[in-house]
């Protein structure tokens, strides 16, 4: 939770705006309830767990421990609820507890850019003032850094005059773990009592915990929920799939493109450079020293005045010159995507489905804002098919619960003709039908909302289409996926047919009519009359290698002579390590084997394993097959789509060889190219000292 | 197969069966799938029997041969009854169907996946052998109907003494109950005195006119049909009218499924006709509710729902329903868009049905009283 104190801004109160100065915080907070998501009882026992659990989430992310995280929801008398939440993270020193827990955060850090969780929420204050509103109890705390030897347990109160945390018998002790007695290392836990409504269903804990965890895939998530006289309600544990921390991400300061007025002013005020070059190169993103000479010319601004005073009409034309000077685009490392492996994962964990393919695109940049999307789709197992698909949508890993029907993300998903990929959709209109639940990230720095509610992310053409794009991807996975089922199942009651139910047939006539049990073989090739193809994949404990073994059934009158081509998820880190019948790359990703002519009646197998892979990773591939006569079970090559992917390769290689180029050429066309390298490097030190010289000019 | 005299004997039954399994066998062994080929029983293909006066099956055959699962299991299901049966016909023992899906249970992959499929097979059976499901010891579970008026069966009980019941006297409210076997080794028609017999479809109904003295006073004997009428309450109708020649009459709801419970008495069942001769009597008539009804005495009625309307449609399209009479009265039905329950005389009381609306519907079939 919370994490060092720097990490937010904090913005006081009484700041927010002048007219409010006098105004008491429990006032604002009063006002304000209804998109700080303290307005209903059920909502804000969520909002509460939110709070909590993203700050712990970040906290971790950023002490880089994997994180555990355990909810106890406790009913007590009345609407009364107790909410312990508690994680294992880096715990917050001493002198920082007042501040994390007793001032409002609004928003993001103003000059630096990034995508955090925290961005969503008022904070954790939040919770402390509603309990102490509520029910008036005081929020305990007990807080564990590493490096100390003992826990700080805290009980804390709001001032709401002075915005300011009290705190009251505060103590240092030993902090063990209820259940094992062990010493506790480092970690938060809170508690408190507050008027709050236990729910389930679409809008509840649990659903917001699922939803986390699935973009989450690295925590393990607890949840407890007891009733008064402490029998359990509900309880739920999300285990860990992944041991991978998402990476640390990159702030990256406001790209121009994406700047409006009013923030361009407060920056102006604000600024700790005293040349407009200096504040325009150092405050934003994809400003180089030209590009910063150009804008201040093309708004008839000297480049050495004082940001402090540049007047209103001067920062509209600056605003105005920003969409029409070319400028780099913002680097896009601010972004942490959870990788669409990750999310196979994540959803897995808390959806038992038959079929899931998940893609994460490249991103994308919006009105200087980078930002990137993840689509995922489950399909049959313990999903429901009556009624619309579940909708699963997160920004910034953190999962929105309301508003969805007004939300671009579902906007995006309604727009699909589902129909083609399999999906029931009445008249093509609203959310398809079927047992199936689409996931979508948005991760971006800058996460455009309809409303302060921060439910439903607003209409943007850019996103609108990447998400489509994202969707088709997953849709075309399920339209194979049913496809083959279906061939599958009519392969398997073939075989059940022949091999089964045939010659019980052959047995009892001859029992009934006490005559001799006929060859089975000419009858069961006219009931077949084709060729069948099965593939199995499957995973080795102790090898640790991903299986797939390929099997040929030839129950034609005919002798057939076939190449087999094999779907591999190729990578610089997945090979081949096993292959029982050799074959040749035909294409990356695209293994084939010629196989010997097959007689009727006979059948030919192939297996291959794969190491570089984790259980669970490889669950859907096709096979394909070169030959004459069709085979059940396999889709003829298309040689044009082979040639493509080929084509694709061979420009790849080009295009990474001429990268290679383009790093060792010229000063005099790379003028650009250079600068980007210079910012991304972005050495510190070196502009530290630079403001630092600026600051000493005055 | 129409006399019950000519009932086969045991050994005609077992050897009957067999022929099914030496069908199969022989196309094994010849290298072909085995098979078995069954009339289609579907509206589509049946027809009038001029000779018979009844519907039958057509020519239309379907084959079930095993190059799909579904009827390769339909093959060994017959089978495994097959086996069944003869054990059953060895051993003096009877079944119920319902006995006999359950007891599949222990056949493997020949088990039946419902009741309505070991029904159906031992219909299936009976069309291709030309054997009755009583000569395979295989009883139906249904409930035959319920008998009241003054008409006196004799009927042999479980001792296997033969017992006389008349269904006025010694019977109390509920009626004489049909059995389900009621060929002449099981019962026997002895005497009446009655000028009709009116088959009623709803419980509600049939109460009613005993209530209401209305056998008595009307000289018939009231069948309780039961909805769609059992096999055995569809014989005994029939043998009652060919037997004592009497008019029957069909009293029902007005509504699309009361039209087919006509036609199953009237004409054969889709799924029986196999055997409409013996089951089906061509002399009933329908009483009422006609759509008619519904305007002449402006009865409570309910719109015709989806299904409703698409029944309507099927029938119109049912050789059975080929006549001006049933064409005039579906049209008449679509038109006005309503149905009516029997029931729905209560409106003008409760001896309304007695006293003025069946006297005034007999008087048109020519029946006073």
């Amino acid at each position: 939770m919370g994490g060092p104190s720097g990490e937010f801004e904090m913005v006081d109160a009484r700041d927010i705006s002048n007219k409010q100065k006098q105004i008491a915080v429990s006032e604002f907070f009063e006002k304000n309830k209804h998109f700080l998501g303290f307005d209903s009882l059920q909502r804000s026992l969520i909002t509460a767990v939110k709070e909590a659990v993203d700050n712990s989430l970040d906290a971790c992310e950023e002490a880089r421990i994997l994180p555990e995280i355990k909810v106890e929801i406790n009913r007590q008398k009345g609407d009364d609820i107790e909410l312990i939440s508690q994680d294992n993270g880096p715990g917050i020193p001493r002198d920082a507890i007042e501040n994390v827990f007793g001032k409002f955060l609004l928003g993001s850090r103003f000059h630096a850019i990034r995508q955090t969780r925290g961005q969503q929420g008022i904070g954790i204050t939040g919770v402390v003032m509603y309990a102490q509103l509520t029910t008036g109890a005081k929020t305990r705390v007990i807080s564990k850094i590493a490096k100390e030897s003992s826990a700080v347990f805290v009980e804390l109160g709001l001032d709401t005059r002075k915005n300011k945390a009290i705190k009251s018998r505060e103590r240092r002790d030993v902090w063990a773990d209820e259940n094992t007695g062990e010493e506790i290392a480092h970690g938060l836990k809170i508690s408190t009592v507050m008027k709050a409504k236990y729910q389930r269903g679409k809008q509840s804990v649990f659903q917001y915990l699922r939803m986390t965890s699935i973009v989450n895939p690295h925590a393990t998530i607890t949840l407890v929920v007891k009733d008064r006289d402490g029998d359990i309600l509900e309880d739920a544990k999300w285990i860990r799939t992944s041991e991978k921390l998402p990476r640390v991400v990159e702030e990256i300061k406001p790209h121009p493109h994406g700047i409006q007025l009013g923030t361009l002013q407060r920056m102006l005020r604000e600024s700790e450079q005293n040349r407009m070059t200096s504040f325009l190169r150092h405050n934003f993103s994809g400003v180089s020293v030209r590009a910063a000479k150009e804008l201040l010319s093309k708004s008839e601004i000297e480049e050495n005045r004082h940001p402090k005073r540049i007047n209103s009409e001067d920062t509209k034309r600056l605003i105005h010159s920003f969409q029409e000077i070319k400028l780099l685009p913002p680097p896009t490392d601010c972004l942490s995507p959870i990788d669409d492996l990750l999310i196979k994962k994540g959803l897995s964990k808390a959806i038992d489905s038959r079929f899931a393919s998940t893609v994460t695109r490249l991103p994308s940049v919006s009105q200087g804002n980078p930002f990137q999307i993840e689509v995922g789709l489950v399909f049959g197992g313990d999903l429901t098919s009556d009624g619309p698909i579940e909708v699963l949508r997160f920004a910034n890993r953190v999962p929105l619960m309301y508003q969805q029907g007004g939300c671009a993300l579902t906007k995006a998903i309604e727009s699909i003709n589902w129909k083609q990929y399999g999906l029931d959709h009445p008249g093509g209109k609203g959310l398809p039908k079927g047992a199936a639940a689409v996931l979508i990230h948005l991760a971006s720095t800058n996460v455009q909302f309809t409303s302060e509610a921060k439910e439903a992310v607003s209409d943007n053409e850019e996103v609108f289409e990447e998400i489509r794009k994202g969707l088709l991807e997953v849709g075309r996975g399920l339209k194979n996926h049913l496809k083959k089922n279906t061939q599958r199942e009519k392969a398997r009651e073939k075989f059940e047919l022949v091999n089964v139910i045939l010659p019980e047939i052959a047995n009892k006539t001859s029992k009934i009519l006490g005559r001799e049990v006929p060859d089975l073989a000419p009858v069961i090739t006219q009931i077949m009359n084709a060729v069948f193809c099965e593939e199995e994949l499957g995973w080795d404990k102790e090898r640790k290698v991903a299986t797939c073994s390929i099997k040929v059934f030839n129950y034609t009158a005919r002798a057939r002579a076939y190449t087999i081509l094999l779907k591999w998820p190729e990578s610089e880190s997945v090979s081949i390590v096993e292959n029982s019948n050799g074959g040749r790359k035909e294409a990356r990703g695209i293994w084939a084997w010629r196989l010997d002519t097959l007689n009727p009646g006979s059948s030919a197998t192939i297996s291959i394993a794969l190491s570089g892979l984790s259980k669970g990773d490889w669950t859907d591939t096709d096979v394909f097959f070169r030959g004459n006569g069709d085979i059940i079970g396999a889709t003829k090559i298309d040689e044009k789509l082979l040639d493509e992917i080929r084509k694709n390769e061979a420009i790849n290689v080009v295009r990474k060889e001429m990268l290679e180029v383009n790093n060792i050429t010229t000063e005099n066309n790379q003028v650009e190219v250079q600068e980007v390298v210079f910012n991304d490097n972005d050495d510190s030190e070196i502009i530290d000292i630079f403001s630092k010289f600026e600051e000493e000019e005055i | 197969m129409s006399e019950i005299g000519q009932r086969k004997t045991k050994i005609e039954v077992k050897e009957a069966l067999k022929s099914i399994a030496a069908e199969m066998h022989n196309k094994m062994e010849r290298g072909v799938p085995p098979s078995m080929t069954l009339p289609v029983r579907a509206k589509t293909n049946i027809g009038f029997d001029n000779k018979l006066g009844v519907y039958k099956y057509g020519k239309k055959k379907s084959t079930r041969d095993a190059t799909s699962l579904g009827s390769a299991r339909q093959l060994l299901r017959s089978l495994h009854v097959t086996e069944f049966i003869e054990q059953m016909i060895d051993s003096g023992k009877s079944s119920t169907l319902r006995e006999m899906y359950y007891i599949s249970e222990g056949w493997g992959h020949g088990k039946f996946g419902s009741q309505n499929e070991s029904n159906n097979l031992a219909e299936d059976l009976e069309i291709v052998t030309k054997c009755l499901r009583e000569d395979f010891k295989l009883r139906p579970e249904e409930d035959g109907a319920r008998i009241i008026g003054n008409v006196t069966f004799e009927e042999r009980n479980r001792k296997g003494d033969w017992m006389k019941i008349n269904c006025r006297d010694d019977v109390g409210d509920s009626g004489y109950g049909v059995p389900y076997n009621v060929e002449a080794e099981k019962l026997t028609l002895i005497e009446e005195d009655v000028d009709f017999i009116m088959a009623i479809e709803t419980g509600g109904m049939f109460d009613r006119l005993v209530e209401n003295g209305f056998d008595e006073e009307a000289r018939c004997a009231l069948i309780h049909l039961k909805g769609q009428p059992a096999r055995s309450t569809r014989r005994i109708m029939k043998r009652m009218s060919q037997e004592w020649n009497k008019p029957i009459l069909v009293f029902a709801d007005c509504d699309p499924w009361s039209f087919r419970i006509f036609a199953s008495i009237a004409y054969g069942a889709i799924k029986t006709a196999h055997i409409s001769e013996y089951l089906a009597t061509k002399e009933a008539t329908y009483l009422g509710i006609t759509a008619d009804d519904i305007l002449a005495y402006d009865l409570p009625s309910d719109e015709l729902t989806k299904q409703d309307l698409g029944a309507l449609d099927s029938e119109l399209t049912d050789p059975r329903f080929n006549t001006g009479y049933w064409k005039d009265q579906i049209n008449l039905m679509k038109e006005i868009g309503k149905k009516a329950e029997q029931q729905s005389l209560a409106k003008y009381g409760l001896d309304f049905v007695t006293d003025t609306y069946l006297p005034e519907k007999l008087a048109d079939e020519g029946l006073n009283y």
